[in-house]
């Protein structure tokens, strides 16, 4: 087992890699550059030259990937003339520099993600919790009554978990919770840097609390539908196999029968969306964010594409391309604790 | 097992929630308590000063709050709180004020302008260890103040290439700005026309006569910085603890993202005119919620979505909250004025006359927007008189008649014209585009198709060196106020010499490599030179008349409004040209009640 984790981990490098030379060419081939324009107002094209020569947008798009990749000092030691003439202090990605914003101009990528990121997984954790606590037991109990009225409403509640969307549950919750009954604060978060490790709110107080249970409940429950639907589906299927009826009949209780041999099994369809479920919504999700005032990671998705960031894409592109291989290994390794026939070595 | 697991962790949820629930009323028990037992020790406790706190929301992070950086309105709103420009508009009238310059003066050419300037302006920074404003000395141990070599240091900073200052190109004006900015040979930074004479006396040596330039140097761009702190701190500068400023507030915490928060500078040489003490400002993008959090009592002031408006407008308490303000923007749709069909005037009014634009006001927009007959909107120095009625009226006879005397001329009908109206993608561009293709279409018959593009590529395609098959017939565009002028209107958005001409008016070839000078183009450089005010604003009503009416090259729609609603206790002004300041807001706190 730990010989294929350091495999799979060394076989991220390329992964990430591939991720960025295509995220750098990509963006770089949209229309429109960040400087072009501020609002409405056409920049004299000497004015956008001069900008784009701070921050390198003027050297061939290769050159921008080594230095991005290597760190201005390597690629300026490398090519000398007038690489080495204007670097800036970029580390390069291979010393975790993910440079400069062109939108914030005072701020760096990594201190963007360091005030952001940590929030959006703070929400991320707690909606996933939600989720999987509402849509695990609701999928059994519908999987184990099927066909009564308690997998008629699961069922019920759950389709319309996925079909109301969070811009409609979000502001609902504002409007009836916050502005009609006055029992928490319409928006914001609750915990600011610095964190605990990095990412972890310092106060668990009423603060905190009261501000995070309107959007996790917003996104978990659309989550938990998917879960329930997921988790009634495939235990449905398992409690039809064999070794469930040879459980059954060896006598033992149904309990056992359910809870050792059919729902660890059947969690394994569940698993495998909880993996890039999970590097998703601890990335941030632009609409809950949005809703809430959330300071979180979801909306550099979506704002630094509109505003040309090209740094600001490429980091938040490579964290979530981090997240989503690092949790798709975790469902890896959870395959063979679920199922024992998974090996690995 | 699993279940009990989930279970016990949802009764530690709650159980922390009442905790801390518990844990304040508590307190405030014990409050009440000592506030018994003080009748017994007969010592009345000190009531604490309440700070007087204005919750606001800034809308967005400020992408920057150096001066020289800012060209939006959340780092200009953020920065017109902390610097002092020489000048300031102001907030009712839009006139340009002394502010830091006590007064000044203009040579008989125009070409100089020497300001003379406060010297009790102290330098200031927020101390992040004892939460309280310091002085600033030097390294003698003298204090510093503001003067008149920080306003030299700050002009040259923002026109220096290696500054890499988005607005530069407004200072063009200054001697040798734009040849330093551009990199040009044999010009340094000490070229650029500014100069402190002494302490208190800046001298501005200018490319060529300017009269809108007392507006020019209210502009952050302008206003004076801190050399010592940008050298010692680099990018870094702006950030509480280290940023120095000489505002009538200072920045205490800025936590990037989520709330930029200030506090009053009591060195401030006005300081006791200024009420607010501290201000709290959140950074909320989504209109609704930030109007729920003013709803909840959250926010103080905040705009008002335009879904709410008539629910607000019917209410007869929430009503009175309710303000619509003028601002100096303009809404238009612009043709291209070299691609056919739009390249005959006859098209260009027809099209232009066929517009309801009160209509859309009333059914679209349904903020109070005023309909345009020309380009700058009311605040702007040099604008036509609105008793001249200077543009085209909404005329469908006349309009037809046009029409189809360019339709006989070609031989050809009414469905043979292909038109494209293109927008940059957003519902509220798309409803405006929606409801003015139909009154083309009753109106004159005319089917024209609707485009939209994301922004950055929408303005890449408008752009005037797009070929002429990409670009559509048809597109939107505004523009805001940088100063109070008509130089920084027709000017700088239309002259096809200095604007970007996404018109395409006058252009020899079809991207527009050269341009031929028509007369709207003489006489708005002639009026940007003249220095008799009189002559100018003649100047400026002519070229508005040329534009609208007899070039009718683009087609003016509606100058915006800001649609703002505001608590009873807050006091505040809604202006249409200068940045807002706070500073001059006042809250009365026994009608909030705290």
């Amino acid at each position: 087992m730990g010989r294929y984790i350091i495999r799979r981990v060394i076989g991220f490098i390329p992964v990430l890699f591939i991720v960025a030379l295509f995220t750098f060419v990509l963006v770089r081939a949209i229309p429109g550059g960040p400087f072009d324009n501020v609002g409405d107002k056409a920049l004299p094209p000497q004015v956008v030259a001069n900008i784009e020569a701070k921050y390198h947008l003027d050297w061939p798009t290769h050159m921008q990937f080594l230095s991005y990749l290597l760190g201005d000092d390597i690629v300026g030691g490398l090519f000398g003339g007038v690489y080495a003439e204007t670097a800036g202090d970029s580390l390069g990605l291979i010393r975790g520099d993910l440079g400069p914003s062109l939108r914030y101009r005072n701020q760096s990528i990594n201190e963007i993600v360091a005030v952001s990121l940590p929030i959006s997984i703070q929400l991320g954790i707690l909606s996933l919790i939600i989720g999987i606590t509402i849509g695990l037991p609701m999928g059994i109990i519908a999987a184990l009554k099927q066909n009564t009225w308690m997998d008629y409403s699961a069922t019920f509640i759950a389709v319309l978990g996925v079909s109301i969307p969070s811009m409609v549950i979000g502001p609902m919750l504002i409007w009836l919770v916050a502005v009609m009954a006055g029992w928490l604060p319409a928006a914001l978060w609750g915990a600011k840097p610095p964190f605990i490790l990095g990412f972890l709110p310092s106060n668990l107080d009423w603060n905190f609390w009261s501000h995070a249970i309107m959007p996790s409940f917003a996104l978990g429950t659309g989550m938990s539908a998917g879960i329930s639907r997921l988790t009634r589906a495939s235990l449905l299927q398992v409690v039809r196999e064999d070794y469930i009826r040879t459980a059954r009949a060896k006598g033992l209780r149904e309990r056992v029968v359910i809870v050792t041999h059919a729902l660890k099994n059947s969690l394994i369809p569940v698993i495998t969306i909880l993996g890039p479920m999970f590097a998703a919504v601890v990335t941030g999700t632009f609409i809950i964010e949005q809703i809430f005032g959330i300071p979180g990671m979801g909306k550099h998705f979506v704002t630094s594409i509109g505003n040309r960031d090209y740094p600001l894409i490429m980091g938040v592109t490579l964290i979530y391309t981090v997240l989503l291989v690092v949790a798709n290994l975790f469902v890896d390794v959870a395959y063979a604790w679920l199922d024992p026939r998974i090996r690995y070595d | 097992m699993k279940n009990k697991s989930l279970m016990l962790m949802a009764l530690l949820l709650i159980a922390s929630m009442v905790m801390t629930a518990c844990g304040t009323s508590a307190v405030e028990t014990v409050v009440v308590e000592i506030g018994g037992e003080t009748v017994v020790v007969t010592a009345t406790p000190e009531i604490p000063y309440e700070p007087v706190v204005l919750y606001r929301n800034l809308g967005a992070e400020p992408p920057t709050a150096d001066p020289a950086l800012a060209t939006d309105t959340t780092s200009v709103e953020v920065d017109g709180q902390m610097f002092m420009g020489l000048t300031t508009i102001d907030q009712v009238s839009s006139e340009v004020l002394p502010f830091l310059a006590t007064d000044w003066s203009i040579s008989a050419d125009g070409l100089t302008w020497t300001f003379n300037m406060r010297s009790d302006i102290p330098w200031v920074k927020y101390n992040t260890a004892t939460g309280e404003v310091d002085l600033v000395y030097d390294a003698d141990g003298n204090q510093r103040f503001v003067n008149a070599y920080d306003v030299e240091y700050a002009v040259k900073r923002t026109i220096n290439p290696d500054t890499a200052s988005d607005y530069s190109y407004v200072l063009y004006i200054v001697k040798n700005a734009q040849a330093v900015n551009e990199g040009e040979e044999g010009v340094t930074v000490d070229d650029i026309g500014v100069k402190a004479l002494d302490d208190v006396t800046v001298e501005f040596t200018l490319e060529s006569p300017a009269g809108f330039f007392g507006a020019i140097a209210s502009m952050w761009i302008a206003s004076p910085v801190p050399q010592w702190t940008i050298e010692a701190a680099g990018d870094k500068w702006t950030e509480p603890g280290t940023i120095v400023t000489n505002g009538p507030y200072v920045m205490t915490e800025w936590v990037h993202g989520s709330e930029l928060n200030m506090m009053k500078n009591p060195h401030w040489p006005e300081a006791d005119t200024v009420q607010i003490d501290e201000i709290r400002n959140v950074m909320i993008v989504e209109a609704s919620t930030a109007f729920a959090m003013y709803e909840n009592g959250e926010l103080d002031t905040t705009a008002l979505p335009s879904p709410e408006v008539d629910r607000i407008t019917a209410d007869p308490v929430l009503s009175a909250e309710y303000y619509q303000a003028p601002v100096a923007c303009s809404y238009y749709y612009g043709f291209v004025n070299n691609k056919e069909p739009f390249d005959d005037v006859r098209m260009r009014q027809a099209f232009s006359m066929s517009v309801d634009k009160q209509s859309v006001i009333d059914n679209v927009l349904k903020g109070g927007q005023v309909p345009a007959g020309f380009f700058a909107p009311p605040g702007i120095f040099g604008r036509p008189d609105d008793d001249l009625g200077i543009g085209l009226d909404y005329d469908i006879a006349a309009a037809n008649a046009l029409l189809d005397e360019y339709l006989a001329e070609k031989g050809i009908t009414r469905e043979d014209l292909d038109i494209t109206l293109m927008h940059n993608t957003s519902e509220g561009h798309a409803n405006i585009a929606a409801a003015i293709q139909q009154m083309w279409l009753d109106n004159l018959g005319v089917q024209v198709n609707v485009e939209n593009q994301e922004w950055g590529v929408y303005l890449d395609t408008v752009g005037k060196d797009t070929p002429i098959e990409e670009v559509p017939n048809i597109f939107r565009m505004g523009w805001c106020a940088d100063y109070a002028d008509e130089n920084n209107w027709v000017y700088e958005v239309f002259n096809s010499d200095a604007g970007a001409n996404r018109l395409r008016r006058g252009c020899v070839d079809d991207v527009c490599a050269e341009v031929e000078l028509k007369e709207f183009d003489i006489i708005t450089e002639q009026a940007k030179a003249e220095q008799d005010p009189a002559v100018r604003k003649e100047l400026y009503t002519e070229a508005e008349r040329l534009l609208s009416e007899v070039e009718a090259a683009y087609i003016p729609i509606y100058f915006y409004t800001s649609m703002t609603m505001t608590k009873p206790y807050l006091t505040r002004y809604y202006p249409s040209v200068a940045t807002p300041a706070w500073y001059l807001w006042t809250i009365d706190t026994d009608a909030r009640g705290y």
